[in-house]
């Protein structure tokens, strides 16, 4: 038995798995240049969790978090990682329930492997929701969520994710259990690492709880469409959105094709009491000098998720910010790359890009001009690893402070980023 | 006491910012000398003013090649000392960064100097029917700068978030003198790290924010405001439990207890409310106006259901200001009746309310003190004001010990030790309350990545590994001015 099996071995009482059980994780390890995990374990609580770094820590190993890996976007090994490092995967899913659900206060915790499809039933049973909304938002766990730090067009009208999760327990590189942030919605008391490790994509911290705020469902949830036969079409009217006298819960300009064949959406949804909503509803047609169709009731629902999770399943996605005013000129580069989805939204400024291939010199170009424009640019997911993860650089004083920041909580590297 | 700069350090800062922008003179050092937290004094050994971003930097490279500490300070409303010069320290006031650099109406975005008032921020973007959400009740007064440094929040941030919601970009200067762009709106894809989340709510101990890039929102169409007069501070705890378990989602909502009605009705800032009443609850509604009297006429119904002797409901701005009075005047009011108040913000989950404010009354019989309560009950951050004459040392020491009581009160009720006015060097002791010594020690770390000689605010927010307490310096007197000023 050799000395690092036996380190695995040593963690008794842990469940574990074979990478063949995580076609999730498979597909993200997919040309990392990585080979099979020493072995897959799912503790069952903080305290496995934090004794799995430990022990990791402390033989040299990396260790990979991961709920079903699904939608992690492809792994690369950081620069300080050795392809050849033995690596084992630590899976969230038994680190799942919902362990305190206060509906009076707004605020759930819940285990990080918790479905958001569990967390979303138990608040609406409630008359209460989570609006967050990025891509398959209810096949996620919630800590995966948190990890990713994503968000969807809701963000318009409830704010980032980031701005929600009130506080977590959080595993170190080096097993030390840090319980951050708390189930109050002010809190000051210290610096804000709950902000810092939502959205770090595991490379700061393994999330094993964490507390979100919920929110009271809206009486009415109208949905509003313009359609026509190309997004550039519907860009001046999704502009005038964005200055409108009306702030929407959400709105999305995609396009993509669908059952009703390819063409444009501009997906505007209003929440609020049935007289505020149909006021709103008047005061937006308007300011746009046309009405806006209103979506039947019982189509609603799918073309919320129609719209949320465009350009996200195909080969190549680009993910594009901008000031919104300054998107224009983007997408016409964009379009000369043959885009098959796309989706923009014009308060973030953000423009998903879904491509079934790309040149590495191509996202070269469009990464200058997002530069000169003052934007980000990055490749999510594409077939070939040395294009995933390109894109424009942080500047020289973000990456230093993003390095001694990995370095503070995870001084031995252990958890292997997702990005290099 | 403070210690003197060489002449030599100080031409040289003269040189960078000009001559009149270099405070030496101890007359004129006073007013440094604490922010609105009065009991903690001490002289820095200057104050320096500078214009640009590009002069801050300079002053931090010259400053910390020496090893001098620097002190970041805004308008100095804050309420936890966290702009209280340390030992040997050199104020940097942002008293003359006060440009408004941009307003970007079709991107509902602004770009600020951090001397920018957040009053003035809303007055700028207001032709444009935009406003800034975030506001602090010394919002008249406090800077955008302080706001970022404290995470501030506010009456209506229960709706709307916090400062650090609205934060997009900062530009900031580092230990040393570097001068660094954080995210931007522009950039949310780039995948990296929150660093200006992180940087939001660091207390002056990471570095200096020299442009501050922040979102807007739509100025609201409407607002609806009732005040709803209680004969028990229950009573209002269990209207606003039902206000917010209906849906509704107000704008604000505010209590005020009996001793803060006393106060405000003995003071010029009498708001008419009737005698001898338990509490007072200002519930505020804005947005669409086909939906507010709607909001407005349920949660009148949630109040009449739990015992309200009366519900008003404001008709027209002024009756509005009227309705708001009592809770905006009542730190003015209190600094008239007591020579002291110690403000806490000690937060708890709102379901918790009527029991902690039940044992912080019992808090105040044990120790034989006034305590009155003001506070921002739809999100559980409370204001329990001690009065107090420090002249008197036992009433002092009850006090201290009370304080600590009601701290460990919030805490152990799911709370934490404060909401809004950050740690500073007033919460410091009782951060071991909430955070175990990894914790601490991961803080700590963390500060280190931004400043690891402690130069920006050293001794402010995390506790020394050993800890020495910080003892209060001198007796001041909690003034009437630092009330209005800073009052949360």
């Amino acid at each position: 038995m050799s000395a690092t099996t036996a380190f695995v071995d040593a963690l008794a009482g842990l469940d574990r798995s074979e990478l063949g059980a995580h076609a999730g994780l498979r597909r993200a390890l997919r040309g990392s240049g990585l080979g099979p995990p020493e072995a897959i374990l799912h503790p069952s609580d903080t305290a496995q969790t934090a004794e799995v770094m430990r022990s990791a820590s402390e033989h040299g190993f990396g260790v990979l978090p991961f709920t079903s890996g699904a939608h992690r976007e492809p792994a690369r090994p950081s620069a300080a990682t050795s392809p050849n490092r033995p690596w084992l995967g630590l899976c969230t899913d038994r680190l799942r329930g919902i362990e305190v659900y206060e509906a009076a206060d707004l605020t759930l915790t819940a285990g990080a492997g918790t479905s958001m499809e569990e967390i979303d039933t138990a608040l609406r049973a409630n008359g209460q929701w989570a609006p967050f909304d990025p891509p398959h938002a209810r096949d996620r766990s919630l800590g995966g969520l948190v990890a990713d730090g994503g968000f969807g067009p809701l963000a318009t009208g409830y704010g980032e994710l980031r701005n929600h999760v009130l506080g977590m327990t959080a595993v170190t590189g080096d097993g030390r259990v840090l319980r951050l942030g708390g189930r109050v919605v002010k809190n000051v008391a210290g610096f804000d690492l709950v902000r810092a490790v939502t959205g770090s994509r595991g490379s700061l911290a393994i999330l094993t709880s964490v507390t979100v705020r919920a929110f009271p469902l809206p009486a009415v949830d109208l949905v509003l469409s313009l359609r026509a036969a190309r997004l550039e079409e519907l860009l001046e009217a999704a502009a005038r959105v964005r200055t409108a006298p009306v702030l929407p819960a959400s709105c999305l300009l995609y396009e993509r094709p669908d059952g009703e064949g390819e063409g444009a959406v501009l997906l505007v949804r209003l929440h609020g009491a049935a007289s505020t909503v149909d006021a709103d509803r008047t005061r937006l047609a308007a300011h746009l000098g046309r009405p806006l169709d209103v979506v039947a009731a019982d189509r609603a629902a799918a073309a919320v998720v129609h719209a949320r999770d465009a350009a996200w399943g195909r080969a190549v996605r680009l993910e594009l910010s901008a000031r919104p005013s300054r998107l224009s000129p983007l997408l016409g580069i964009v379009r000369a790359m043959d885009p098959v989805e796309l989706a923009l939204d014009p308060f973030t400024g953000r423009l998903r890009v879904g491509l079934e291939a790309v040149e590495a010199d191509t996202v070269e170009t469009l990464s200058a001009s997002v530069e000169a424009a003052g934007g980000a640019l990055r490749v999510s997911a594409a077939p070939s690893p040395g294009v995933v993860g390109m894109g424009t650089t942080l500047s020289e004083d973000e990456a230093r402070l993003t390095d001694d920041l990995r370095r503070a909580f995870d001084p031995r590297g252990v958890l292997w980023p997702a990005y290099a | 006491m403070s210690v003197p700069l060489s002449s030599k350090t100080v031409r040289d800062l003269r040189s960078i910012v000009g001559a009149a922008h270099v405070i030496t003179d101890p007359d004129r050092l006073l007013a440094y000398e604490s922010d609105g937290l009065t009991q903690y004094r001490a002289a820095p050994s200057a104050a320096v003013l500078p214009a640009s971003s590009d002069e801050v930097a300079r002053v931090v490279e010259r400053l910390h090649g020496e090893g001098i500490a620097i002190v970041p300070r805004g308008a100095g409303t804050g309420l936890s000392g966290g702009a209280l010069p340390s030992e040997g320290a050199v104020v940097l006031g942002t008293a003359r960064m006060n440009r408004i650099l941009e307003v970007d109406p079709d991107d509902r975005l602004a770009v600020v100097q951090p001397g920018v008032t957040n009053a003035r921020l809303t007055e700028a973007t207001r032709p444009f029917d935009l406003y800034y959400a975030p506001d602090p009740s010394s919002q008249s007064t406090c800077t955008l700068g302080g706001n970022v440094a404290e995470n501030s929040g506010g009456p209506h941030c229960l709706k709307y978030g916090v400062t650090s919601r609205y934060v997009t970009g900062l530009t900031v200067v580092l230990a040393g003198g570097r001068v660094a762009r954080l995210g931007g709106s522009g950039r949310v894809a780039s995948g990296g790290l929150d660093l200006t989340g992180l940087f939001v709510g660091s207390e002056g101990c990471f570095g200096i924010a020299t442009a501050i890039e922040v979102r807007l929102l739509p100025l609201p169409a409407s607002v609806r405001t009732l005040l709803a007069i209680f004969d028990t501070m229950e009573a209002a705890g269990h209207a606003v439990t039902g206000i917010i378990g209906s849906g509704l989602m107000p704008a604000a909502v505010e209590i005020i207890d009996r001793a803060t009605i006393e106060a405000v009705e003995a003071s010029v800032f009498a708001a008419g409310y009737p005698k001898g009443v338990g509490a007072a609850l200002v519930v505020e509604f804005d947005g669409t106006e086909a939906g507010l009297d709607a909001d407005a006429d349920r949660a009148e119904r949630c109040c009449l259901e739990v015992g309200a002797r009366e519900v008003r409901r404001a008709r027209s701005e002024e009756e509005r200001l009227g309705l708001w009075k009592g809770r905006k005047k009542a730190f003015g009011a209190m600094g008239r009746i007591a020579p002291d108040l110690l403000v806490q913000d000690a937060t708890v989950p709102r379901t918790r309310l009527p029991h902690v404010l039940a044992s912080i009354t019992e808090i105040g019989k044990q120790y034989e003190l006034r305590i009155a309560n003001v506070f921002h009950a739809g999100d559980g951050n409370l204001h329990p004001n001690i009065l107090f004459d420090r002249a008197d040392p036992d009433e002092l020491e009850r006090v201290e010990r009370a304080s600590h009581e009601i701290m460990k009160l919030c805490v152990d009720a799911g709370g934490t030790i404060t909401g809004e006015h950050g740690v500073g060097i007033d919460k410091r002791a009782y951060m071991g309350l909430v955070h175990n010594e990894t914790e601490l020690d991961m803080l700590r770390r963390v500060r280190g990545v931004f400043d690891a000689d402690h130069l920006f605010n050293p001794g402010k927010v995390v506790p020394d590994a050993v800890e020495t307490p910080a003892e209060p310096v001198g007796s001041e007197r909690a003034s009437a001015a630092h009330a209005e000023a800073g009052a949360p």
